[in-house]
């Protein structure tokens, strides 16, 4: 849809407060196909692809969030997914992939280096300090409501790739996204480095999620994220995690 | 096709938490499952934030491991303790208002039977006494009058336990409770005879005492239900903290209760009961001698 | 004119009519079965239409004939009954798959619910009291993320108890999160009724639509109707491309607890159920593409530079529009804007109408004038609205009462 007046309101990265508006309702509209979102402006799809790139190549522990859509191979579309999902996991020097298996509430808590939850995601983003993160295969509600509790208490940017129409309250959103928009962006990331852009985290390959555990069993040295995270700013003590059965 | 909602997409395995790495390779699925399998294979419920001892949770256990095709159940809740411990389950779950679990389910079914002529989908309520006798009463009693092909299951702990133990209509007479400070002045309500009047197919009242007979119980519930009309059954799923009955004895009360009030019942319309004894001799038939054994256990 | 109406029309002593149910005809049966499906665009926009003059209720069944409709669960009340025996007739003829009276309105709201989980295409309709009955369940349709359709034909709800027409009741949905269309006629009835399938079950929509008429002045009178053929349909519900999953365990997630209850008390908790509603609200902002596409627009404009305009909705835009007409006659420009859509509300669109307005008048069908309100809410300037007239309890709206306020502004506070 066309825009017929810039909106003033921008979807940049937060921490943006206590409770941040839908973008929608701040008067951004979501693209069409061909064309993606970058901080609540309708741009081409490359630039959106690029900036997204950019983001997850420049940007403090990376993560990829594959939701329900891409992780369970219940049809054609997801399976024709996966490869190149893999593909632009490889693209990513350090990348984490944590998994959105579901939606419910988990209890009794959740272990932020093995999942994200839609009900608390801000557990997850500040547990491994992650100001880049790409979500794909989730359903749009719960993306979408994701997407606004990230941007109220995190410095993170964050990506949507969308099989429908797009999401406003990422960073960057590229809607109606295919297994084949899945290989451009790929090929986004290789260019973006080509043409000079430096990967924080060169040489390193995909980080598997629940690493800390995973180290514990085999003897690995941990992944630890790295450091700096941008105070979030809220009054709970969030080193040790939040209690999800406190009352 | 549902299966495949539980089939890991290419690369994807080793990046599951362990807990749905198991329940993929290891879940209750396609595969009947004993009372005396449990804790050999990944069950539908694990975590939950259920009371420690609470009888109501081994019966939602025992009840979703009999569940005859988990990959094609849907189950619908309401306000209560049960739906704490249904949310966490591998088996989608529907959480709706207060007291309107029997018509989103004839909803949900019939929708259900419009996009999938060729494949049973159950459809079974699990909502506590309060919910379905008192505020969902009349979805109940009409889901029933329309001979809704679904199972309904009443949790009867005999109080309103979520909410801090209030008296409620499938509680005892003469209970002093929250809301019956003089304690409550009519007779636990008559449910099993009011399905009877409504021409529910199968009916049955049990206690959580025998986990095989609560399984096969189930099973013939959904079984009729996806065949012939509404099963209900009522299972006595104490409230050990609202009734004040320490934890190590809630199985003795239980066995006690059913004894005194809740001995096991069942009752087959003769549509139900000609039904139940083909596909029992059908299955038998099915099943060969070798394991004919273990269908006698079961009994 | 119906199928399921003789042409002598009998009325019990309410007004309703009577109407013995015919048995479906082979020829009604072999229609449903031929019917093709089509493009929303073509079926809304582009596919010829022939006039016909039919009751509002009737135009509600066309509406429903095209529209491929799965389940329909309603229970009568008056001045709804008739639709939903006519959507009876298009069941038992095979165009809609399943079809009872349930039990009460909160029963059939609630089965709607069931049945939106399943995936399929729903319908209800109700009416005043009926509506807020199912007023519950229907306010947690938007949350459960859940497309259907519900027709509401407006009545009285307050007592002492009556069956005359009056708006009141839309104040209510004003909040629900649904999003909420007002038909001015006949013909807004079928074509808000039909495209509101398709707007509820876009992906980035996913949310029910309640399309309301003012009762017994629409539902029961005839209109001039411009209908598409009978043997064109929308396609069907495509829910695998919608917000959330299905509750038919045939997509994932397979633990769905879709309808998270999230009571925790802790900040996360609040801060799910927070940005959960937003998101509800975010969905109606998206509709408006729809709106505009298939609807020409969540408002019209009648004499867009009138320094009198007049704002109205639903069958009070009818009335406005012969206001309009005399205060012509006798020499003076009144405007008009109706509105289509009340939710989402076209704020900017009612701000640009009317920022050179000087004189703004809002007919309403209801006591509390929650048009009016939202209008003074969204506007620059709301000193300039002048609240009425109003009329309610079932009187009709005379368009002399509009010109008096064209006029004179008689109870100018």
């Amino acid at each position: 849809m066309n825009q017929t007046q810039e909106p003033a309101y921008r979807v940049v990265t937060g921490p943006e407060g206590l409770l941040p508006p839908a973008a929608a309702i701040m008067g951004i509209h979501l693209p069409e196909d061909g064309e993606g979102l970058v901080e609540g402006r309708i741009v081409p799809e490359e630039k959106a692809m690029e900036a997204a790139a950019i983001a997850m190549l420049t940007r403090k522990n990376p993560t990829l969030f594959p939701g329900p859509l891409m992780l369970w191979g219940w049809n054609d579309h997801t399976i024709e997914k996966s490869a190149p999902f893999f593909d632009v996991a490889n693209e990513i020097p350090g990348v984490r992939i944590i998994p959105m298996p579901d939606y419910r509430p988990i209890y009794p808590k959740i272990d932020p280096e093995a999942v994200i939850n839609p009900c608390h995601p801000n557990l997850t983003i500040w547990h491994n300090k992650i100001e880049a993160c790409i979500f794909i295969g989730v359903h749009c509600h719960f993306a979408n409501i994701t997407l606004k509790m990230i941007r109220a208490g995190t410095n993170c940017y964050t990506i949507a790739l969308c099989a429908e129409a797009g999401h406003e309250d990422a960073m960057a959103s590229v809607p109606n996204f295919t297994a084949e928009k899945l290989k451009n962006f790929a090929e986004t990331l290789r260019r973006v480095k080509k043409n000079g852009v430096k990967p924080l985290y060169e040489g390193q390959g995909i980080i598997p999620s629940g690493w800390a555990q995973i180290a514990g069993l085999t003897g690995a040295n941990m992944v630890k994220p790295a450091e700096e995270m941008v105070e979030a700013g809220f009054s709970h003590d969030l080193e040790k995690g939040l209690d999800e059965n406190e009352e | 096709m549902a299966l495949e909602t539980v089939r890991v997409s290419p690369g994807f395995q080793k990046f599951l938490p362990k807990e749905y790495q198991d329940l993929v390779e290891n879940g209750p699925f396609t595969k009947e499952r004993k009372v005396s399998e449990l804790g050999s294979f990944k069950e539908i419920l694990e975590e939950h934030p259920m009371c420690a001892g609470c009888a109501m949770t081994l019966f939602i256990r025992v009840a979703l491991l009999a569940l005859p095709s988990v990959e094609n159940s849907v189950i619908i809740g309401t306000a209560g303790c049960g739906r704490l411990a249904l949310s966490q389950a591998a088996i989608p779950f529907v959480y709706g208002n207060y007291g309107d679990t029997n018509a989103v389910a004839s909803g949900l079914k019939r929708g259900l039977s419009v996009r999938f002529k060729d494949k049973p989908k159950d459809v079974i309520v699990m909502a506590g006494d309060g919910g379905l006798a008192d505020i969902g009463f009349s979805a109940v009693m009409h889901s029933w009058f329309r001979k809704e092909k679904f199972t309904t299951v009443m949790l009867d702990n005999e109080v309103y336990g979520n909410t801090g133990g209030q008296e409620s209509g499938m509680t005892q007479k003469g209970m002093v409770l929250k809301m019956a400070p003089n304690g409550k002045k009519f007779e636990k309500m008559d449910m099993i005879g009011l399905a009877k009047t409504s021409g529910v197919a199968y009916i049955a009242r049990i206690a959580p005492t025998n986990p095989t007979r609560v399984a096969t119980t189930i099973r013939k519930a959904v079984l009729i239900a996806r065949e012939v009309g509404p099963t209900y059954i009522q299972a006595y799923t104490s409230c050990n903290i609202e009734y004040a009955i320490p934890t190590p004895k809630v199985m003795d009360d239980a066995r006690m209760v059913e004894k005194d009030r809740y001995g096991f019942m069942e009752y087959f319309t003769d549509e139900a009961k000609a039904y139940w004894e083909k596909t029992e001799a059908d299955r038998r038939k099915l099943k060969g001698p070798a394991e004919k054994a273990e269908s006698q256990e079961t009994k | 004119m119906s199928e399921g109406l003789g042409e002598e029309v009998k009325t019990n002593p309410q007004g309703d009519v009577i109407t013995a149910a015919p048995a479906p005809t082979k020829e009604a049966k072999k229609g449903a079965a031929a019917q093709r499906v089509v493009d929303p665009d073509y079926l809304f926009l582009q596919a010829p239409r022939e006039k016909t003059f039919i009751t509002g209720s009737e135009a509600a069944k066309e509406a429903i004939r095209r529209a491929n409709v799965d389940v329909a669960i309603s229970y009568p009340i008056t001045p709804q009954s008739e639709t939903m025996q006519q959507v009876g007739y298009l069941y038992a003829e095979g165009y809609v798959k399943d079809y009872y009276r349930g039990e009460e309105e909160y029963g059939v709201m609630s089965a709607i619910a069931g049945a939106s989980r399943s995936g399929v295409r729903c319908l209800s309709a109700t009416a005043g009291p009926g509506l807020m009955r199912g007023l519950e369940v229907i306010s947690s349709w938007p949350g459960g993320r859940l497309p259907a359709v519900l027709l509401i034909m407006c009545r009285v709800i307050n007592a002492p108890l009556a069956i005359q027409p009056d708006n009141v009741e839309l104040s209510y949905m004003l909040n629900t999160g649904c999003l909420l269309f007002h038909a001015e006629n006949q013909q807004d009835f079928y074509d808000y009724s039909l495209a509101a399938f398709m707007i509820g079950e876009k992906p980035e929509v996913t949310l029910p639509v309640a399309v309301a008429v003012d009762g017994f002045f629409v539902t029961h009178a005839r209109g001039w109707v411009s209908l598409p053929a009978a043997d064109i349909k929308l396609p069907p519900r495509d829910c695998y491309h919608e917000a959330v999953p299905m509750m038919d365990n045939e997509n994932p997630p397979i633990r769905i607890s879709r309808d998270a209850p999230i009571q925790k008390s802790n900040f996360i908790s609040y801060q799910m159920h927070a940005s959960w509603q937003q998101e509800i609200w975010a969905a109606q902002e998206r509709s408006r593409k729809w709106i505009d596409r298939w609807l020409g627009g969540l408002i019209e404009v009648v004499n867009p530079k009138a320094k009198i305009m007049i704002v109205a909705s639903g069958s009070a835009v009818s009335q406005s529009r012969e206001a309009v007409r005399q205060a012509a006659e006798q020499g003076l420009e009144v405007g008009l804007v109706k509105i289509k859509s009340v939710r989402p509300f076209p704020a900017d669109e009612v701000r640009a109408a009317l920022d050179h307005a000087e004189k703004i008048i809002v007919p309403e069908f209801n006591y509390v004038g929650w048009l009016a309100k939202e209008v003074k809410s969204t506007i620059r300037g709301s000193e300039r609205v002048i609240s009425g007239p109003r009329v309610f309890g079932g009187m009709s709206m005379p368009t002399e009462l509009i010109l008096e306020y064209i006029m004179g502004t008689p109870n100018r506070r």
